[in-house]
């Protein structure tokens, strides 16, 4: 194929997306250890990060960003049958499956009482 | 193409080779393989009142899983260089760069051994932690009755039940007791046998108290007498999971018995431990199988030598593909299982 021939080296360009890559896990590493006020807070830059990456690998190093429509055709369905899971079991594990009264949760004062806490709030 | 002058006549299909789209259907399949566990920790941590996060506890290291983190994308980089270099006919450079990635993948399989071990070491595994007190105790009694049985059989190998194995301790603390103060070695080994002895009948007492639910203020000797009671339920206080730990450190501790003992530990519980033992080690296990997959692919390349040419580019670009898959995976996995 022609463009082996007369192939030019991104080297460069794949040096600068690896910065990128190594910046973004410093940034993950930095935001754990400042200990921020609240957990989805963290949560949220940590995810928000990792998307950031996952773009940068996809875009660049797995050339998604030089290949034609069929990336949509082919990996839209995958993606959305994926994020389909977590948002489908959520209503019924995710929020109902666990009734608290459970063996393991038995033998905690804070949540004995924060058992009685809904119940009374309940009457 | 080379030899295609004229514009292009109209082409069937995807406009890129069998090969690369057979590894981008490949790869959609497993992205749903890993969103289908992510999405289940998700919605199980969710559906969870509570998650053991602290590192203490879970024996999560975030300092490895980062190292992991920069192993690994240092190890696509140098994937796409190697790629890049065989496009550009560098060869050799291909090859180095090729070999490189191997290793750093096996750095990254290095670094997971290590924080597996850790976690078989402190016993994070799924089903062996105690979600409760009494989960607790019920442990450190197991954990008891092996080390009393380990040592009762290093003692006494000919003999194998338990049972056996006492009786001929005792007949031997008697023999050595009579004839004592004769020999230095048979009085050292007196004591060693009554220390053994000792520990055993901790052992008993220990168990028999939280089989009993009743407090090791209770003495032991009194259990006979206790049972023939009425309400003896009500008269008497139940067994703590601190009463039980503080006793298996004071063993540990214990001059004479310390030696025997050491290797017992306290229990505590981890709420929901379980259940977050079991994500980590899926998650983190077929993550480890798919990267053990990719150096048996990098392995073929290697394989290939000087003969690496250009026409490999597109097996390159395949097994590049996969391993920055791979790598997309432990991007996803390393906030989520070490950081929140």
């Amino acid at each position: 194929m022609s463009d082996h021939e007369h192939h030019e080296s991104h080297g460069a360009a794949y040096f600068r997306v690896f910065i990128a890559l190594c910046v973004f896990t410093a940034i993950s590493v930095a935001a754990d250890l400042v200990h921020l006020p609240n957990k989805i807070m963290l949560g949220a830059i940590v995810l928000a990060v990792a998307v950031a990456k996952a773009l940068c690998v996809m875009m660049f190093f797995m050339h998604l960003k030089f290949e034609r429509a069929w990336k949509y055709l082919l990996l839209a369905p995958t993606i959305i049958i994926a994020a389909a899971l977590p948002v489908a079991l959520r209503p019924d594990i995710g929020e109902t499956y666990y009734t608290p009264d459970v063996q393991q949760l038995r033998d905690y004062p804070e949540h004995e009482a924060s058992l009685h806490d809904s119940s009374a709030a309940h009457h | 193409m080379t030899h295609a002058v004229a514009a292009p006549t109209l082409k069937m299909g995807i406009p890129i080779p069998n090969a690369k789209l057979g590894m981008w259907l490949f790869l959609g399949t497993e992205i749903m393989f890993f969103t289908a566990f992510i999405g289940t920790y998700i919605v199980m941590r969710m559906g969870s009142l509570g998650w053991p996060t602290d590192t203490h506890v879970t024996h999560i290291n975030i300092a490895l899983g980062g190292t992991n983190t920069f192993v690994l994308i240092l190890s696509s980089y140098f994937v796409v260089v190697s790629h890049d270099a065989l496009l550009t006919n560098q060869y050799s450079k291909a090859w180095k760069f090729m070999l490189a990635t191997l290793v750093l993948g096996f750095v990254f399989l290095g670094i997971k051994g290590v924080e597996y071990a850790g976690k078989i070491q402190h016993d994070i595994l799924p089903g062996h932690i105690p979600e409760n007190n009494r989960q607790a105790m019920d442990k450190v009694i197991n954990q008891f009755g092996v080390l009393v049985d380990q040592r009762l059989a290093a003692s006494y190998p000919k003999e194998t039940k338990r049972e056996d194995q006492k009786a001929a301790l005792d007949a031997r603390i008697k023999t050595l007791t009579e004839k004592s103060g004769k020999s230095a070695a048979e009085d050292k080994e007196l004591a060693e046998a009554s220390a053994l002895s000792k520990l055993n009948s901790e052992y008993v007492s220990l168990k028999e108290h939280v089989r009993a639910d009743l407090s090791l203020a209770v003495p032991f000797a009194k259990f006979d007498d206790i049972r023939k009671e009425e309400n003896a339920r009500s008269k008497y206080a139940p067994v703590t999971l601190d009463e039980v730990n503080g006793e298996v450190e004071k063993l540990v501790k214990d001059p004479e018995m310390g030696p025997l003992a050491s290797g017992l530990t306290p229990a505590h519980p981890i709420l929901y431990g379980n259940l977050f033992a079991s994500n980590y080690f899926l998650m983190t296990g077929f993550h480890a199988i798919h990267v053990i997959i990719g150096l048996f692919m990098f392995i073929l390349v290697l394989m290939k030598g000087s003969r690496l040419c250009v026409d490999d580019a597109i097996l390159v670009e395949n097994i590049g593909l996969y391993w920055h898959f791979v790598d997309l995976v432990w991007i996803f996995l390393f906030p989520l299982l070490y950081i929140i």
